[in-house]
């Protein structure tokens, strides 16, 4: 009288496997692909994880919600590649806990932005888009100027990273709140020691324009000054690396 | 139990019962099921054909040898060769025999001005007329001169940028102690001067000294500006950073370092001859 579908509604545990069954498909879908991360992630010279200044910079990009503007991930189309440059690479999010690809672009993409404006134009931009770009929507940051850079919590802020697997040293972490200054302080004569410790492409400058003191521009002028600058694209074979 | 037909509603049952409560079998319309079992077939003949599961080391990649990033490159190389195609004197010509080409204005610079600001009007201006830090591209007061090989150079590499080869121009801080605050302030005075501005007559003419014996090497006798270094003239009416006498000071105490981009690797080799051609053609239409 009754069917496998009756027999199997009418059986508590067996029913209760087969939709444990079920719903564990979501998440190995989603936790499979982390096994193979490794293959996902391209080989490349000249990434590193951020220097402190920069992790400074990107928690105040965060923190102010940039992000809700701008993405950081340019996409394996014609307009994108035409407009940004190279398309981003898994590799150039490696470091980034969370990453800030973004959904959504009222502003332009940032993912290749260093290099391509100049400190004080960044700086004045930051302070009223408006000054430079007629009707732009973006909003002003003119406070960050104005506030020093809180180097407390770095040091913290690294160790965290660590944890969720981005290489610092424990001498890069001890130096965390001297290095995020001195990143900033072109007289301070530590562009060696920078460069020793995370790489020859850490920029060493006074990036807000105020040479006395760090702050918050500072901080986010470095990180924006920095994006899409790490890897060597001359050493990059996209062949070897096409998907 | 067997699906039995419902009286009241003249329908047949499902057949499940849950405590004596049966339910009608209403399926979705035939036309829904089909589609669903289509997009199903679909994925399936997809996951054949382009790169789908992934796998220990590596992921299955598909028979039809689709790759986005290819697919990408592609589409720029073919986007590259359509522009050579459509302004073809670009890839051709080097930057000397196309600024004496006096018919690519007219057929060429709506489309440059296009590219122009995308990339150089939030500094420049629309209008390249420039505002305070970023000079004016109209007034044929150059820099760098106004040679077409030495504007592509700018281009390719900036000033002050962070290539190895970008052209270096630094107005030294003088208030660093390199200068007494009184000099300094005499030789502001003096530019004023000479900058034909109202100033202070005395002043001037013992700044005139300060600025012999500290100015010259690279502004040039008399302060009309070198090109070898960059350090403009400042006997015109054009400023970089301005004239008066506070941004004066300001300038002569904490020195400037203005940085120009460099636009090699961001840009191909066309676009910035293109796009020193369109700084050139603007200086000559310019007030000069
Ligand atoms: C309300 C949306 C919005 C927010 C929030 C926002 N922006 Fe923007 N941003 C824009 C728009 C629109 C533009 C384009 C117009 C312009 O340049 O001002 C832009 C342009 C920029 C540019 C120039 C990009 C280029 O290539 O020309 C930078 C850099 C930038 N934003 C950084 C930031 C940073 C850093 C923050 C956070 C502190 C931020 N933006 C927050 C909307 C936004
Ligand atoms: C980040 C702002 C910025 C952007 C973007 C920019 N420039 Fe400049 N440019 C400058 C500054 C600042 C200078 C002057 C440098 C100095 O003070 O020595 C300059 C100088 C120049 C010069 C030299 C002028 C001379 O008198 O010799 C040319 C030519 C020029 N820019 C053209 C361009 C073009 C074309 C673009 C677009 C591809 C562009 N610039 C984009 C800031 C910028
Ligand atoms: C090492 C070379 C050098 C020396 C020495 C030098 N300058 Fe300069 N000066 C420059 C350069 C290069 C610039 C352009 C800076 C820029 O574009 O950011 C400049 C810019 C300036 C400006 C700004 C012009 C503007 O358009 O806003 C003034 C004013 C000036 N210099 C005055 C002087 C005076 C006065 C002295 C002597 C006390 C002097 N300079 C010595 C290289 C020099």
């Amino acid at each position: 009288m009754s069917t496998p579908h009756q027999k199997l509604e009418r059986n508590g545990m067996g029913f209760a496997l087969m939709i444990l069954f079920v719903a564990s498909l979501g998440g190995l879908f989603e936790i499979a692909p982390l096994f193979t991360i490794e293959n996902t992630v391209e080989e490349v010279e000249g990434m590193r994880p951020y220097t402190p200044l920069e992790v400074a910079g990107r928690d105040i990009y965060v923190r102010e919600g940039c992000y809700a503007c701008h993405s950081q991930m340019i996409r394996t189309l014609r307009s994108d590649v035409d407009r940004y440059g190279h398309y981003s690479l898994a590799a150039e999010s490696m470091y980034d806990h969370p990453h800030q690809w973004g959904s959504k672009r009222t502003g332009p993409d940032l993912a290749r932005v260093g290099g391509k404006y100049s400190d004080t134009w960044h700086v004045a931009h930051l302070q009223n888009p408006r000054d430079f770009v007629e009707g732009s929507v973006m909003p002003g940051y003119s406070f960050l100027s104005e506030t020093p850079l809180n180097t407390h919590p770095l040091e913290g802020s690294l160790i965290a990273l660590r944890r969720v697997g981005v290489p610092y040293t424990d001498a890069q972490i001890d130096t965390a709140m001297v290095d995020a200054l001195r990143q900033a302080d072109p007289f301070a004569n530590y562009e060696g020691d920078l460069q020793d410790s995370y790489g020859p492409n850490v920029q060493v400058r006074d990036f807000d324009g105020q040479p006395d003191r760090v702050t918050e521009m500072d901080a986010l002028v470095a990180y924006l000054q920095m994006l899409g600058t790490l890897v060597d694209f001359d050493s990059f074979d996209a062949e070897a690396n096409n998907r | 139990m067997k699906s039995e037909l419902d009286e009241a509603s003249g329908q047949h049952t499902t057949g499940h019962e849950w405590d004596g409560v049966k339910e009608l079998n209403t399926p979705v319309p035939l036309a829904f099921r089909v589609s669903l079992w289509l997009t199903i077939a679909v994925a399936v003949i997809m996951w054949v054909l382009y790169p789908s599961w992934p796998g220990v080391a590596d992921y299955l990649k598909g028979t039809a040898g689709y790759s986005s990033r290819d697919r990408v490159a592609e589409a720029v190389a073919d986007r590259q060769a359509l522009r050579l195609q459509q302004m073809p004197e670009f890839a051709a010509l080097d930057i000397y025999d196309l600024a004496e080409d006096p018919t690519l204005e007219a057929r060429y610079a709506p489309a440059i001005s296009v590219l122009y600001r995308d990339n150089c009007a939030a500094c420049h201006g629309r209008d390249l007329k420039g505002q305070t830090n970023f000079p004016n591209l109209t007034d044929d007061h150059w820099l760098w001169s106004g040679d077409p090989g030495e504007i592509e150079y700018t281009l390719q590499v900036g000033i002050n940028h962070t290539s190895d080869d970008t052209r270096w121009a630094q107005m030294p801080a003088f208030g660093d102690g390199m200068l007494e605050t009184e000099d300094l302030l005499s030789v502001v005075e003096y530019v004023l001067q000479i900058s034909g501005s109202e100033h202070d007559a005395a002043r001037a003419s013992v700044g005139a000294d300060v600025f012999e014996n500290n100015c010259v090497g690279c502004h040039n006798d008399g302060g009309i500006g070198g090109y070898e270094n960059g350090a403009p003239s400042l006997v015109d009416d054009a400023w970089i950073y301005g004239g008066s006498r506070s941004t004066l000071r300001e300038t002569l105490q904490y020195g400037r370092a203005g940085v120009m981009p460099g636009w090699q690797g961001r840009l191909t080799d066309e676009e910035i001859k293109k796009l020193a051609l369109y700084v050139l053609w603007a200086g000559q239409d310019g007030p000069n």
